[in-house]
């Protein structure tokens, strides 16, 4: 078994590898509203599938379950460069919305898969693009610690229009000092008073 | 200094912004106890977040004063303040009446 066919274990979520019996799940909820700051993805549960089937062993793309086994979601590592130590983290859709309210499961899968690249591939940094409009997850990198380090004009065509992508990176002292603690403690915020 | 009145429509205001980024079926309808996050609460931890921005930036825009609402205190309440609108309220209003 290699890492990225290890799951991933949390409180109240786990990140399980992505699998081709996964692509009409993933299909639907790519398929969906709130999927429209991703790139465009495969036209057909069977595209899906090869693209799921096609996914390189260097990446490491999980399916975000509650602990009780429903799939409620998606994030990915990719990019990974062991040579300069960082990676990216991406493809983050949590597909069914419902199901997470009160939950933090979109901050327990972060943190569980910035503990993989920080803690056990060691890299020093992880970065990417977010869409300019995306107000949400540019609010949630950046209170997580992330840092915007630059403005790509007009480089996605996303929602029927040309709009800015924003840069944005965190370094792994940042992820211990920031980004860790503020994860814990909205982790701790769902715990049951 | 930030009254309750004003630190709750603080809250609220953010609660209506999130509802900007919500697709028409899932609009919130803000009021002073709505729930927050934690059992039967409304929002997830991206849109819990959002509110927690706008509220930080928000108080100390109006006060001049830094109100940190992730740290290790807040998460040490009795009653966790991301419980409802109400907690979060009372919270902010408990930090803002300490001296700076």
């Amino acid at each position: 078994m290699t890492a990225a066919d290890r799951v991933l274990s949390g409180e109240f979520v786990n990140l399980r590898p992505l699998e081709v019996a996964d692509a009409e799940l993933t299909f639907h909820w790519r398929s969906t509203e709130r999927a429209r700051f991703l790139n465009a993805g495969a036209r057909t549960v069977e595209h899906q599938a090869d693209w799921i089937a096609g996914r390189p062993e260097s990446e490491y793309n999980y399916v975000i379950e509650l602990v009780d086994g429903r799939p409620v979601g998606m994030l990915s590592l990719t990019g990974i460069d062991r040579v300069h130590g960082h990676a990216e983290p991406g493809r983050f859709l949590i597909g069914e919305e419902a199901a997470v309210q009160g939950i933090p499961a979109a901050v327990e899968a972060t943190k569980l898969l910035y503990g993989l690249a920080f803690d056990d591939i060691g890299l020093v940094r992880v970065c990417g693009l977010a869409a300019a409009e995306n107000t949400l997850v540019v609010k949630w990198q950046k209170f997580m610690g992330m840092r915007e380090e630059g403005r790509l004009r007009n480089h996605f065509f996303l929602d029927g229009r040309l709009q800015d992508a924003i840069y944005l990176g965190l370094l792994v002292d940042e992820y211990r000092t920031t980004t860790l603690p503020r994860m814990n403690a909205l982790i701790g915020a769902a715990r049951s008073r | 200094m930030l009254d309750r009145a004003a630190v709750q429509e603080i809250v609220l205001h953010a609660l209506e912004t999130l509802n900007d980024e919500r697709a028409p079926e899932d609009q919130l309808v803000p009021g002073p106890q709505t729930r927050l996050f934690g059992a039967d609460a409304e929002l997830d931890s991206l849109a819990l977040v959002s509110v927690i921005v706008d509220v930080e930036e928000a108080v100390s825009k109006a006060s001049g004063r830094t109100v940190p609402l992730t740290d290790d205190r807040a998460m040490s309440q009795e009653v966790s303040p991301f419980s409802d609108v109400d907690a979060l309220t009372s919270y902010v209003v408990k930090l803002l009446s300490e001296p700076a």
